[in-house]
């Protein structure tokens, strides 16, 4: 058997994200702009591999088959693996998954994986279908399923068996928010966000309000991700996958054990701690999927930041905060940087590399990262995707 | 009549375009600007396709339209399955069979949608939903809630199922909130 080489990511550039005027194709082709822009060293035609991270472009811009459609606006040929990854919210990070693997494995050397939604159209009906199609359209969907009441149930469940608060929802956004005012690609930059504003904004599925919510967003980014002899080519300091895991464990609502625990990302989170050789308390930051307040609350449990059920306390401490036990989406997350589905598993990966290599605004640099996690959750919890990075020095 | 012969039929009464014919080359007249807003166009249907040529699952249309509550369950390991199925998952058979579920649960939770709204429900709203715990059943359901203002709603009222014919005919259920 052949020995399995170490992957890194080397460098990577986002798009702005916000209410974009530019289509789903131009959002492809400034993916290119700001890649070649990000790693100077990166030559197309050293790129071999590549992985297109789309959740509903069918829906969103009426195209199918878009690898071929982001090989081309970007300019590569790859002529070993050519692909695209659909995982709902999660996209962005199956195609960083998929050109580990294949790196790891051999059958690739220089891997970009690309990331690319258009969310903002003419019809928001129309957008609300896509996004409603994640779930089990016909017997969940069809009855009024959307992903707010979805998180609103698992928000009502928490407050109910464990006193979870408003204001302790409203914690986690004022937190991402304030990250993401000092971020520029960030949908929100420069937007402030106090708990009292944010406490006073609009229901949109109660608990949860307007400000407990991702946003419909546009972006798109690129990540390049390269065999352990060819990262000295790119970057001095690589941000080594150590750890993955990933678990899906239902589809219909009536086949989800509990709302409030997310044994699936427990079991994700475990194997990536697994196969990283490393432990939560490890960690130097993480970047998980705050689609809505309540999901970071469940998250710090689910991967053993702190017991079950105090995910309230644990940001309203601002134990999850700079300076607190483990900082929790210096990027501004979700609720800050918005949501543009196949892009945000991208933005993440771009952060732990910028991070690693101490690029990012002062007021949200992580002091000296070596470890840090990424989780994306996709559809109704159902699916947990997570990886762990290493700095390399 | 059988679905083949429908075909058939649809396809005699279509009027044939000739091959090659010639359109009209006048320009089409804009609409009036008073007019009501264009639709955009409907990619899909959130609803599921009933009839026995779409889905073995017709039966459960049948049922709901007869006003019974069904669902599959296992023969060979007595699992109760939703949404009805035809395999197992479990032991991967396809010898289940149609049992009629409770028509009475209560509310597990809920919420309602305000704003947001996929076509066909956004001039609905808000729209109360629910999961409901069917009573003597593992099962816990998804629905829409009806008979109950969302500011009014509790976990733990009790529920019936409620069969409903959309506009197009086809069977569909909410659960009624019925205290």
């Amino acid at each position: 058997m052949s020995e399995t080489r170490e992957v890194a990511v080397v460098g990577g550039g986002l798009t702005k994200f916000g209410v974009r005027p530019l289509t789903w194709a131009e959002l492809a082709q400034e993916a290119g702009e700001v890649l070649f822009r990000a790693v100077p060293a990166l030559e197309a035609s050293a790129v071999d591999s590549l992985f297109v991270g789309a959740a509903e472009p069918e829906r969103f811009a009426f195209q199918s088959h878009v690898a071929p459609l982001v090989a081309e606006e970007m300019g590569l040929a790859p002529s070993r693996i050519v692909q695209r990854n659909e995982l709902a919210c999660a996209s962005g990070q199956s195609a960083i998954r998929s050109a580990y693997a294949a790196i790891r494995a051999g059958l690739s050397d220089v891997a970009v994986a690309v990331g690319v939604e258009k969310m903002n159209i003419p019809s928001m009906a129309e957008a609300n279908s896509a996004m409603a199609c994640v779930l089990d359209r016909p017997w969940d969907a069809a009855h009024g399923l959307t992903a707010p009441p979805f998180f609103a149930m698992v928000a009502q469940r928490h407050m109910l068996e464990h006193g979870t608060t408003e204001e302790e929802l409203a914690a986690v956004s004022e937190k991402n928010h304030r990250f993401a005012n000092a971020n520029p690609i960030a949908q929100f930059y420069e937007k402030k966000f106090d708990r009292e504003k944010l406490l006073r904004l609009p229901l949109v599925a109660p608990p949860l309000r307007l400000g407990d919510c991702s946003a419909m967003t546009d972006g798109a980014g690129a990540v390049v991700l390269a065999a352990e002899d060819r990262v000295r080519d790119y970057t001095d300091t690589p941000a080594w996958i150590r750890g993955t895991g990933q678990y899906a464990d239902f589809h219909n609502l009536a086949n989800m054990e509990s709302l409030t625990d997310w044994t699936g990302l427990t079991r994700a989170s475990r194997e990536a701690f697994r196969t990283a050789g490393i432990g939560p308390s490890d960690l130097d930051f993480a970047e998980l999927h705050d689609c809505f307040t309540i999901s970071e609350l469940i998250e710090y449990e689910a991967i053993g930041l702190c017991p079950k059920g105090d995910g309230g306390s644990f940001v309203a401490d601002g134990r999850s905060d700079l300076g607190g036990d483990l900082v929790v989406n210096p990027r501004g997350g979700l609720l800050g940087c918005g949501h543009p589905l196949g892009a945000t598993g991208i933005a993440q990966a771009v952060e732990v590399s910028q991070q690693f290599a101490h690029q990012v605004e002062s007021s949200r640099q992580v002091p000296d990262p070596e470890w840090a996690m990424v989780h994306n959750l996709s559809g109704s919890a159902n699916v947990h995707s997570v990886m762990i990075y290493q700095r390399g020095s | 009549m059988s679905a083949l012969a429908e075909v058939a039929e649809r396809k005699a009464s279509k009027p044939r375009k000739r091959r090659g014919a010639v359109t009209a080359t006048t320009p089409a007249t804009p609409p009036p600007p008073s007019g009501p807003p264009e639709r955009l166009p409907y990619l899909l249907d959130l609803y599921p396709l009933e009839s026995p040529t779409q889905t073995r699952l017709s039966p459960f249309f049948e049922a709901l339209h007869q006003g019974r509550f069904t669902t599959t369950r296992c023969r060979k390991d007595g699992k109760l399955l939703w949404p009805p199925r035809v395999v197992c998952p479990v032991c991967h058979t396809a010898e289940l069979e149609w049992v009629d579920l409770p028509s009475t649960g209560r509310v597990y939770a809920f919420s309602a949608l305000l704003a947001g709204a996929p076509i066909g429900q956004e001039t609905d709203l808000p729209r109360v939903v629910g999961l409901v715990e069917l009573d003597g059943s593992p099962l816990r359901l998804f629905g829409r809630l009806l008979g109950i203002d969302w500011r009014e709603c509790r976990i733990g009222l009790p529920v019936r199922v409620e069969p409903l014919t959309l506009a197009d005919g086809r069977a569909y259920y909410a659960f009624r909130v019925t205290q």
